[in-house]
């Protein structure tokens, strides 16, 4: 049996009385993250007694357990033969999940900033923010955060010095070479170039978020007129 | 139905917490501490995970609209239609009565438990509020809030003095290293197990932040690569400053974590006051486990005990005075 080049190299650790971590590199990359994936669901698919939560990260997947229902060290000898048996076979399946975004305006009221940053026009950020298709590596921060790669280092901008007390849900923004979209209404440093009308967190569906890990995002610019009609579809 | 005339500080609804959604960013919640939650609802006849009312430092004024049974656990005075009456006790409210409280003694959170628990819709499976996705809300003046009526009220109505839970403003709390212990230098680590830290006021359900020796880092630094962040995760940050993360803390999170803060020892983290004193300790994991098992075994025993399956009382050997549960053994 071939072994695959990341094998010799995780590491499986106790965190604290109920966790359990693997480690499976030290980078954000996409084929790491595709291996915490696939090991993220085997996990769950085994249904491993005392196991609560198991929750993939860019490169470690964390594991939950009851310590009043399981043997930690059974669960770790599981866990090594779970990521000693997964092999990844070239890329795993994803979804493509177009996210519409109103750029511009009260939407995006940094648009103008990050253009005239770069010296370029506002229509150049659209497109190059519009134009790749961006992986969700992970879930976390607040409800529904994806913490996306991919932002094309041209339009790579630093934070607001002094964050806004309240950004509104849907917000899209940049932050460094990181561009992400605020779930729910938060406090936020990012510079918000626009908005979508899609409601990434809701407690309501299962599961309760719009982007899942492993997916690919593309943002499809609509105008202001468009952001309310989808949005008034989304409220029903 | 209850109605808050005055929600005193801060008070939520919670439960044992919104547990299977940390994969999708999803904060846990829950009580901060869950040994006072559970025997408080176990005196008024409750399932331990029932939702309950969580107060920090004063409790609120409540005004019942029904007949139910409460029991309020903490340290505290408390008056039931200005008569005083005790915690950790069962009392029986009926419509018209209301409960009023004094400023915690000890300890920073206490729990109001009713028989038949919080009645409100569950989200995600728990009840727990969990205020950054406006999931629940802070309490409010004038709130009503739905009681349920599945209960089995049990025999013994109040705690005995001895097994209430008891508050400490210094304590010393056992944690396991890690998992990134190769971010700090042994000094570091050194610093963190021998020193007293103090409890800043800027600490909330999310995290407790410490004050005290900086924590020296190695030249990893004290970022890592984001990833999860269990309950009781003590971070730290650049500043070398430890901040533990507690019920409401981020599913995930980019700072280093020297070590981890063992089950059992949470609710003495979550009870202390902003000045408060701190140590911790290196256990292993078999020790905490270990400590797991025998806080759980004592828990069965007091809900036995609760509904009259097991007897608590004194004995003396040798001269020496025991407490004791007896259980009574059926072929």
């Amino acid at each position: 049996m071939k072994s695959s080049p990341w094998e010799r190299s995780y590491k499986i650790k106790v965190v604290g009385d109920s966790a359990i971590a693997i480690f499976l590199g030290n980078k954000i990359d996409e084929e790491i993250n595709d291996v915490v994936l696939t090991v993220a669901k085997k996990i769950e698919e085994k249904n491993i007694k005392g196991i609560t939560e198991v929750v993939p990260t860019y490169c470690s997947v964390y594991i939950y357990y009851d310590p009043l229902k399981a043997d930690y060290r059974q669960v770790l000898n599981e866990l090594h033969e779970i990521v000693k048996s997964t092999k990844v076979k070239g890329k795993i399946k994803t979804r493509t999940i177009k996210i519409p975004v109103a750029y511009g305006g009260e939407f995006g009221p940094d648009l103008e900033f990050v253009a005239q940053y770069h010296n370029m026009s506002i229509e150049d950020v659209i497109e190059i923010h519009s134009k790749p298709t961006y992986r969700v590596y992970m879930l976390g921060f607040t409800p529904g955060f994806a913490y996306m790669g991919g932002l094309d280092k041209r339009i790579a901008t630093p934070r607001l010095k002094t964050p806004r007390k309240r950004v509104p849900a849907g917000s899209v923004g940049i932050a460094g070479e990181q561009t992400g979209i605020y779930p729910i209404e938060s406090p936020g440093g990012w510079r918000l170039i626009g908005r979508t009308p899609l409601k990434l967190f809701n407690p309501k569906r299962d599961p309760p978020t719009l982007l899942l890990p492993g997916d690919r995002v593309k943002f499809i610019p609509i105008d202001h007129e468009e952001f309310y009609k989808i949005l008034e579809e989304e409220g029903k | 139905m209850i109605e808050i005339l005055d929600p005193g500080i801060f008070s939520t609804i919670q439960d044992l917490g919104r547990w299977g959604y940390q994969k999708y960013g999803v904060s846990v919640s829950g009580v901060m501490d869950e040994v006072s939650a559970r025997l408080a609802n176990m005196l008024v006849g409750n399932d331990e995970n029932a939702a309950v009312i969580e107060f920090y430092m004063k409790g609120p004024k409540i005004k019942f609209h029904t007949v139910t049974y409460f029991v309020v656990g903490g340290d505290v005075i408390i008056r039931l239609n200005n008569k005083e009456i005790t915690p950790w006790t069962r009392y029986k409210a009926r419509t018209g009565d209301v409960l009023t409280m004094e400023f915690l003694r000890s300890g920073a959170y206490g729990y109001i438990a009713f028989s038949g628990g919080i009645y409100i819709e569950p989200i995600l499976g728990s009840r727990s509020t969990y205020l950054r996705a406006k999931i629940g809300k802070k309490l409010e003046t004038g709130d009503k809030i739905p009681i349920g009526t599945d209960y089995k009220i049990p025999i013994v109505e109040s705690l005995p003095e001895s097994l209430r839970p008891k508050y400490s403003n210094q304590v010393e709390v056992r944690v396991i290293l890690g998992p990134n212990e190769d971010h700090f230098t042994e000094n570091g680590i050194k610093t963190f197990l021998s020193s007293w830290y103090t409890l800043t006021s800027e600490s909330d359900r999310m995290g407790y932040r410490l004050e005290g020796p900086k924590i020296e880092h190695s030249k990893l630094g004290p970022d890592i690569i984001t990833d999860a962040v269990p309950l009781g995760s003590i971070q730290v940050p650049g500043n070398g400053l430890p901040i533990i993360m507690l019920a409401d803390r981020q599913t995930t999170g980019g700072y280093a974590k020297i070590g981890v803060v063992i089950r059992v020892d949470i609710p003495k983290v979550a009870q202390l006051r902003p000045g408060g004193k701190i140590k911790f300790k290196q256990v292993s994991v078999d020790e905490a486990h270990e400590l797991l098992l025998k806080r759980e075994r004592i828990l069965s025993l007091i809900k036995k005990m609760i509904y009259g399956k097991a007897i608590y009382t004194k004995i003396k050997v040798k001269k020496k005075d025991f407490k004791i549960f007896v259980e009574e053994i059926k072929d």
